[in-house]
């Protein structure tokens, strides 16, 4: 049996500062003209001194927190000395815990998934660097790259956990609870494209460890490490010997490949950025985060419990903030919260589009369906208006379109049949076509059940079967 | 008396009164500079926008508006410190064609007291030596005597003002770069307190160590200076407290100690008129005594361990890819660009490069850089404890009398050990000043002056106490 | 310490400088004297000596408040739609 462990390397982007982590260009630089979000401080000028972002400190310390990690008195920042192409210092300015702990967070555990939890080994802030884009896209015939810096010195919340996984579905789940906590947080809009990266780490029955780099999304995380357990059992198997080394996900082709350019870890140099001081964060530091950090999934989940929803059904929501909030607001239009979430969770995730989702970042990509119009299904089912059979198939009528139940209830003459002689016009329609089961019913109270279903046919289900029965039964007695 | 012989004081009430305009000033200077530069070059770039500034300066004056204490003042700026709109080379190929799009603070912080950038000074490459040898832009050569190094790196700065180019200079200390120069060119040049003087726009060479400081060629025209550039910069972390203010003063019955150790490996020429220097201070009615640090020792290698440490890292931003000098990125692999383009540093600047990288390797920063931080702790306790019963220590600024150019240029160790006494101050972040202490054989021979940490007031009592007794000459011939 | 021709020359790769033969002659020898002077700190007392390092409390850092920078912070001219041409990456 060759066991294997990973770790995971997540890295956040923080979307949730105004500024970059040094400098007073914004944090948000998508879609702005190449360069245009710059200063001389993130291009690297000389001369320029970063300027410490507080409300990253902050974030960086709610994330720890929230992971259960210690927070020393005192943080610092070192840097991490290597050339390439988008990093305008060739440096960059990072944490560092081997000589002294100086990153925010350490030796936190997180619980995820049915009881299963992963050690934390630290949370760490540093900066982004620029982008690298290729002239048509190309990088084999392109002559030169395009750089552009506005990405360069956002913040980023780093992510380490101890090599605690042995199950690749477990990576899958672990994501999908710290992209929760970290959009609880309001750290990170994780549906950016690019502000979630992760770096994996893989050793197959205690060999070498080899390291993932390079994975843009969280989906493709488990995909990595599937194809990297397996190449290594591969290898082993063939008594090939399993390196230590650091390769590359492949998007394209969805496997992993040998990389070697840039520098490898005993090469960094690091040591103390002596233009930050030592940051003193002080015994206040904490106690002040927890007093101001928004309400995390697991607080939130006992909360839905509260509400009456079922601990697998608050699981599925607070997974996922997106649903989570879509849920809450649901319920603020019309309270019926264990109705409701039964809607989300069990029939419109079925509307979910996979691969939109993915695309688009987006539980609800390409879907209108928004909170109101769930409550008011809701709340016709609740009232008896329609049936549940009715409200699934407006459900899939409303769900693209986003129009409200309600009205496309009435439209359709989905609702239940109220008017009695309507009701009493099908029933003497079915009583004049049916005469062996009328006859039987008379005999055999069993078989009124078959009338009924017919009269629930011809009504396409808009009788109220309670209604019917009793119609029915005084019929009979007439007959 | 020709203008350009004025000191900052001087210049400031001439043209505050319009006894004399800036301009007539400025352009007096202007030749001055074309006279003297062919034998000084003490310049890399004159400030063609000089005369028109002083325009506005006479302007503002007739129009009976405020213009700074330092109304008209001409200063040099050495070329590490970042001058909007005029090139900034740091004596470099790398920045050959460096325009700031900025001002350094200190540089905002004069011309918003009404001095005029005069130019921009020669220094060694990044301010990495002691002689202003490694410059791409030619030696400096001493005014005194123009065969012997005028001291660095602040080199074209302390020349620049011995050789009246200009009334006063900004330089960069990180172990003696100010003190250096002003002592071979006996004026006065101060390193402040690490963290009193904004380092935004000071192209950092050893970030922990340095300090911009003013040269003049009085005490008096450094106070106002200092008082200009002096306080807490918001661009600045490392700057600490709010603004401060310092005077000139008679200040009587200063403890000074003279440190045993920095009279020891000097020149007997120059001990001997360190110990008059005791003397003089001493018929002011200061209580002298002999003291020791011992930790001079190792004072050194923590220095050049440190220095050469930052500088690898803070030079690798030269690239050449968002500024420098031209060379097309098109059609190189990046790796082979980058090693091409900073081949083009000097030999000092490589040789530091490298030294500091080799410091900072896998297994080697326990054993030199951590070590060379935790010297600066000890060197600092045991200054500490010296300042309870000493306000100054004194010593010689350099072990030895200006040297021939090209004496010392093969043997960078050799170089090294000529500061000795300086890196004391920037190893303890503590304010130390040169100020001139006389000649031998005609070679300027300067007097350190050092106290605690913001005790700037104090060194510059002492300095001004001593400037005053001793009355060392003004001016070299040119 | 003993400094070698290889230390110097992977020390040059990872700085990125050209070394020509002569001057990887030349700053070996050079740097192995350096070294050696600063080898001096090995005889310092110095087991629990914390290290220098300047302060800054948590409450005085940098507010998070944007500014746009007024002006062209870019010096070279090798540009093209507003990205910076850099060299090749193959
Ligand atoms: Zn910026």
């Amino acid at each position: 049996m060759m066991e294997q462990k990973m770790g995971l390397e997540i890295h956040c982007q923080v979307t949730g500062t105004k500024s970059k982590l040094f400098c007073k260009c914004r944090c948000d630089y998508r879609g702005k003209a190449p360069n245009a979000n710059t200063c001389p401080t993130c291009l690297g000028l000389p001369g320029t001194l970063p300027l410490l972002n507080q409300k990253a400190v902050e974030f960086a310390g709610m994330t720890s927190i929230a992971l259960g990690c210690k927070v020393p008195d005192e943080i610092a920042f070192y840097r991490k000395n290597y050339f390439y192409p988008d990093l305008p210092k060739n440096f960059q300015l990072t944490q560092y815990n081997a000589y002294d702990i100086t990153s925010i967070g350490v030796e936190g555990g997180l619980e995820y998934g049915d009881g299963k939890s992963v050690r934390i080994r630290r949370v760490q802030l540093e900066e982004d660097p620029g982008r690298l884009v290729y002239d048509g896209g190309n990088m084999e015939t392109s002559v030169y790259a395009l750089i552009d810096y506005n990405r360069a010195g956002v913040p980023l919340v780093e992510i380490v956990t101890e090599p605690d996984f042995v199950d690749p579905k477990e990576i899958r789940l672990f994501l999908d609870k710290i992209t929760s906590i970290v959009e609880h947080l309001g750290l990170c809009g994780t549906k950016l494209e690019g502000s979630v990266r992760c770096d994996a780490n893989v050793s197959v029955g205690g060999g070498k460890r080899v390291e993932i780099k390079n994975v843009g999304s969280f989906a493709d995380v488990e995909k990595a490490v599937r194809y990297e357990i397996t190449r290594q059992k591969t290898m082993t198997s063939r008594d090939l010997e399993v390196r230590s080394e650091t390769r590359h996900w492949d998007d394209a082709r969805k496997v992993t490949k040998e990389s070697r350019t840039k520098e490898e870890e005993q090469d960094y140099r690091y040591f103390p950025e002596p233009d930050i001081p030592t940051v003193v964060l002080g015994s206040e530091f904490v106690s002040s985060a927890q007093r101001s950090m928004p309400e995390l999934p697991d607080a939130r989940k006992v909360r839905f419990v509260k509400h009456g929803l079922s601990a697998h059904v608050a699981q599925v929501l607070i997974n996922n903030k997106e649903l989570a909030d879509f849920f809450e607001s649901a319920i603020k239009f019309y309270s019926s919260p264990k109705e409701i979430a039964n809607w989300i969770v069990t029939d419109l995730m079925s509307f979910v589009d996979e691969r939109q989702k993915e695309q688009e970042r987006s539980m609800f990509a390409g879907l209108k369906v928004g909170p109101e119009h769930i409550a008011d299904l809701a709340k016709l089912v609740d009232q008896d208006t329609i049936n549940r059979a009715t409200a699934k198939q407006i459900l899939g009528l409303i769900v693209r379109p986003g129009e409200m139940p309600s009205q496309v209830a009435h439209k359709t003459h989905a609702g239940k049949i109220d008017d009695v002689s309507e009701l009493a016009q099908t029933i003497d329609s079915v009583f004049e076509t049916e005469h062996a089961a009328v006859q039987d019913a008379t005999l055999n109270p069993n078989a009124i059940n078959f009338l009924l279903g017919k009269v629930m046919q011809a009504t396409k289900g808009r009788a109220d079967p309670k209604a019917a029965l009793e119609m029915i039964q005084k019929k009979l007695k007439e007959v | 008396m020709p203008l350009y012989t004025l000191g900052a004081g001087q210049v400031a009430a001439g043209v505050k009164s319009r006894e004399f305009s800036a301009e007539e000033y400025i352009q007096q200077l202007l030749e001055r500079i074309e006279k003297v530069e062919p034998k000084v070059n003490a310049f890399v770039t004159i400030n063609k926008g000089a005369i028109e500034h002083a325009r506005t300066i006479d302007k503002k004056i007739r129009d009976g508006e405020q213009a700074g204490p330092l109304a008209g003042v001409a200063v040099s700026i050495k070329d590490n410190i970042c001058t909007k709109g005029i090139r900034t080379t740091c004596a470099s190929r790398m920045l050959e064609s460096f325009v700031p799009p900025y001002d350094a603070t200190v540089v905002t912080r004069l011309q918003d007291a009404g001095a005029i950038v005069i130019g921009k000074a020669n220094l060694d490459e990044f301010a990495m030596g002691s002689t202003t040898e490694f410059s791409r832009y030619g030696t400096t050569r001493n005014p005194w005597d123009i065969s012997r190094v005028p001291g660095g790196s602040s080199g074209g700065s302390a020349a620049s003002v011995a050789a009246q180019e200009c009334a006063a200079s900004l330089g960069s200390d990180a172990g003696g770069s100010v003190r250096c120069p002003a002592s071979f060119c006996s004026v006065v040049g101060m390193k402040p307190t690490y963290g009193l003087i904004s380092r935004y726009g000071l192209v950092s060479y050893a970030n922990s160590l340095e300090q911009v400081g003013p040269i003049g060629r009085t005490v008096s025209d450094v106070v106002s200076v200092l008082n200009a550039i002096a306080g807490a910069d918001e661009n600045d972390h490392t700057t600490v407290g709010g603004k401060p203010v310092y005077t000139l003063q008679e200040r009587k019955g200063l403890r000074v100690g003279l440190v045993r150790e920095f009279i020891e490996d000097t020149d007997p020429a120059v001990a001997k008129m360190i110990l008059r220097a005791m003397d003089t201070l001493e018929g002011q009615g200061c209580k002298c005594k002999e003291t020791s640090l011992e930790s001079v020792a190792y004072a050194l290698a923590s220095y050049y361990t440190i220095a050469t440490a930052e500088a690898s890292s803070n030079l690798a931003r030269y690239d050449n890819v968002r500024y420098g000098f031209d060379m097309s990125p098109e059609g190189y692999e990046w790796n082979s660009y980058f090693a091409k383009a900073r081949s083009s540093f000097g030999e000092e600047a490589k040789r530091r490069i490298i030294t500091g990288s080799y410091v900072l390797s896998s297994g080697y920063y326990g054993k030199y850089y951590l070590k060379a931080q935790q010297a600066r702790s000890l060197l600092k306790d045991e200054l500490k404890a010296l300042f309870k019963s000493c306000d100054v220590l004194i010593g010689p600024t350099m072990p030895i009398l200006p040297f021939k150019i090209g004496e010392k240029i093969d043997d960078p160790l050799k170089m090294y050990l000529v500061d000795i006494d300086t890196v004391i101050a920037n190893l303890a972040g503590m304010p130390a000043i040169s100020v001139p202490a006389g000649f031998v054989d005609g070679l300027p021979v300067g007097l350190q002056l050092m106290a605690d940490e913001f005790q700037e007031q104090t060194i510059l009592d002492a300095a001004y106490l001593f400037e005053q007794a001793a009355n060392v000459r003004g001016s070299p011939e040119l | 310490m003993m400094v070698t021709k290889e230390q110097v020359k992977h020390l040059g790769w990872l700085a990125r400088i050209e070394l020509s033969d002569a001057e990887l002659e030349r700053y070996t020898e050079q740097i192995e004297g350096i070294v050696k002077y600063l080898d001096k700190l090995d005889a310092m007392p110095l087991q629990q000596v914390k290290p220098i390092a300047t302060r800054k409390k948590f409450a005085d850092l940098r507010p998070d408040e944007p500014a746009e920078f007024e002006g062209d912070a870019l010096g070279t001219k090798y540009r093209k739609d507003g990205f910076v041409k850099g060299p090749r990456m193959a």
